[in-house]
């Protein structure tokens, strides 16, 4: 299985995701509705892209009180059955990420679905900020990073005897 | 071991679904006084203005009670339970003996004792049966009185509003929603509900109906010329499920009493969703919050402690949203000033968001306007769940929760640098 990773320190804020998002889900360039939105503040030099994590423990999908998210099996996206969906936004209260979003002509919640298993965001993504991986492989990078980090910590080293 | 869940709604398929993942063996029983498959009650509103359509309210289907090995009995009421002996008894004259027992009930809705209420013509909006009654009548669109200040009133006012019925909504109070929103946003609501074309009757109590011949309903408020509807849908307030509890000993209060663990006073007993009393997220006294989060929560963490497994539950926050009359109001938490708790509030659009502290720790907020501020709330509850601090000035408050999600970012989304991914060497950085 694949994820989106994240890395806000490379992003330039071109908001070329947003597009390819917003023309993959409705056809269009208008980016209310991408589902993937860059919070950009250029005085304070931030631009954070983010995107639904499709987290394991998914609370929307929990608190839905339609039954309308599931995780799709082939993905592991978190979907929104647009056909079950009250529009209740239950689960935009739930998001603590600010994920979700209402499509006003639809009268329904709308999220990332990974596009199923080909994220236009990813492809369109000139700085290489986003990426689309295996997880397996997206996390042994991230222990091996956090492991030659704390070897680099004087204590920890020691405890490992060797000198430095 | 036998477990005997009562309900089938939110909280006891949480609890029924939690349970199954940690013991695979056990019996487990489900009785429900209703009708087949569970449901959401959330939903009859939609399915009254068209938004869903009935068949799809249906939550669960066969195959799942099946899958989990559930021996599901509806249409059965239970009217007692026996704790010396340890079984449920129903309304039928069946007995389902128990080691572990969950009680789900919810609650039902309640009416005011006047002469009229009960017959022809009044109806609830809590149940399937209450949805088969009132569909019909949605059709026929003529017109409807609604009573009650609430949740569920004001969704069966708009809902019969967008259906093309005429509305009279009468209210006891002068006040709208006021468990669940603060004044001002109230205030908001009721002036979007007179320009909806409702005919809005504040500080009214109905004092009787009388049955006309062909049906129709004549009735009398106080204080005003009595006048005709077709129909009339009930919902002040509702009560908890209890009565069968009745000589076990089991505390309850204005809901059964459960500790963290969803415990009741009485061993081997617990309860969860709208019939609990549990801790609240403030550590405050316990408190019922009849929604459908906290119920499926409370009844994750009753599945897991009546498996055997420990699960404190942090407490119910409450959180509620609609959108009716053309607006979005929500609603988390704290949503009124007291001692101790400020507010600080932005205008916004389509109307205002209000966030209130305790210091410098936010215990809820309200927002009413358009929908991606609700997700703004969202991004408030786990500061509010973790007494974490944000900032007072809220036009600041947007930044602050993306500068936040970088934190998360590099967790969930493990920031990756640009390029083929190379795993770094041991030792090297
Ligand atoms: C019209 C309407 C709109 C709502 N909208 C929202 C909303 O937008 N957001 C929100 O959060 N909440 C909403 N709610 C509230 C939400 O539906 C409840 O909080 C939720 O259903 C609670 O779940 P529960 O499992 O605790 O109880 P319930 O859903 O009430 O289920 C109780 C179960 O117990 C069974 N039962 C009861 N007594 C007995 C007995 N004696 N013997 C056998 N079985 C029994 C019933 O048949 C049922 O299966 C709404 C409710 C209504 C009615
Ligand atoms: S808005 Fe739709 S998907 Fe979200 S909780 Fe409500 S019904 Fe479920």
């Amino acid at each position: 299985m694949k994820i989106i990773t994240i890395n806000p320190d490379i992003c330039v804020g071109c908001g070329n995701c947003e597009y390819a998002c917003a023309n993959e889900q409705k056809g269009n360039f208008d980016i209310k509705n991408s589902w993937i939105r860059v919070n950009f503040y250029p005085a304070d030099r931030v631009c954070i892209p983010w995107n639904c994590a499709q987290c394991e423990d998914a609370w929307c999908m929990r608190v839905c009180p339609a039954g309308a998210i599931s995780r799709d099996p082939k993905t592991g996206a978190v979907l929104i059955d647009e056909g079950l969906c009250a529009g209740c936004k239950m689960c935009m209260l739930a998001c603590p990420y600010g994920s979700i979003h209402f499509d006003l002509e639809a009268a329904v919640s709308r999220k990332c679905d990974l596009c199923g298993g080909d994220p236009q965001c990813v492809r369109a993504c000139l700085s290489g900020a986003l990426q689309f991986v295996e997880v397996d492989r997206a996390y042994e990078f991230r222990r091996r990073q956090f492991d030659n980090v704390l070897r680099a910590m004087p204590g920890i080293a020691k405890q490992d005897g060797e000198e430095r | 071991m036998r477990l005997v869940v009562i309900g089938n709604s939110a909280a006891a398929l949480a609890a029924v679904e939690a349970f199954r993942q940690i013991d695979k063996d056990s019996s487990m029983t489900m009785i429900s006084k209703e009708r087949g498959p569970a449901y959401s009650r959330v939903l009859l509103p939609y399915v009254l203005r068209h938004k869903v359509k009935p068949e799809n309210i249906f939550i669960r289907d066969v195959s799942f009670y099946r899958s989990l090995n559930i021996d599901l009995h509806c249409e059965e009421e239970v009217v007692e339970v026996n704790v010396e002996k340890a079984f449920v008894g129903t309304r039928s004259g069946r007995r389902f003996p128990y080691d572990r027992l969950l009680v789900a009930t919810g609650s039902d809705p309640v009416r005011p004792l006047v002469e009229g209420m009960e017959g022809e013509g009044v109806f609830s909006l809590w149940t399937r049966d209450d949805l088969e009654g009132l569909l019909p009548l949605f059709e026929k669109k003529g017109s409807v009185l609604v009573v009650g200040s609430g949740f569920v009133s004001l969704q069966a006012a708009w809902s019969a509003l967008a259906s093309g019925l005429s509305v009279t909504l009468a209210v006891r109070s002068q006040r709208l929603m006021r468990r669940v929103i603060s004044e001002e946003a109230g205030c908001l609501l009721r002036d979007k509900i007179l320009q909806a074309g409702v005919d809005l009757r504040l500080g009214v109590s109905i004092e009787r109906i009388e049955r006309l011949e062909g049906g129709r309903l004549r009735v009398f408020l106080k204080g005003t010329d009595p006048f005709e509807v077709d129909f009339v849908i009930v919902a002040i307030g509702v009560c908890p499920n209890t009565a069968f509890l009745e000589g076990t000993g089991i505390q309850i209060d204005e809901g059964i009493l459960v500790d963290h663990r969803m415990k009741t006073s009485v061993e081997g007993i617990y309860a969860a969703g709208d019939v609990a009393q549990g801790p609240t997220a403030f550590g405050e006294e316990r408190a019922v919050h009849a929604i459908w989060p906290t119920a499926e929560e409370q009844g994750r963490v009753a599945g897991t402690n009546l498996a055997g497994v420990e699960l404190a539950y942090s407490g119910s926050l409450n959180m509620n949203v609609t959108q009716m009359f053309s607006v979005t109001v929500a609603s988390m938490g704290i949503f009124e000033e007291r001692e101790g708790i400020e507010s600080h509030s932005l205008s916004t659009e389509a109307g205002f968001i209000r966030v209130l502290y305790r210091g410098d720790v936010p215990v809820g907020g309200v927002v009413v306007g358009s929908s991606e501020d609700v997700a703004l709330l969202g991004h408030l509850r786990p500061f509010i769940r973790k007494h974490r601090p944000c900032p007072q000035d809220l036009s600041e408050l947007r930044k602050f929760f993306a500068m936040d999600l970088v934190g998360t970012i590099r967790r969930e989304h493990l920031a990756l640098p640009r390029g083929r991914l190379s795993i770094p060497k041991e030792g090297s950085r």
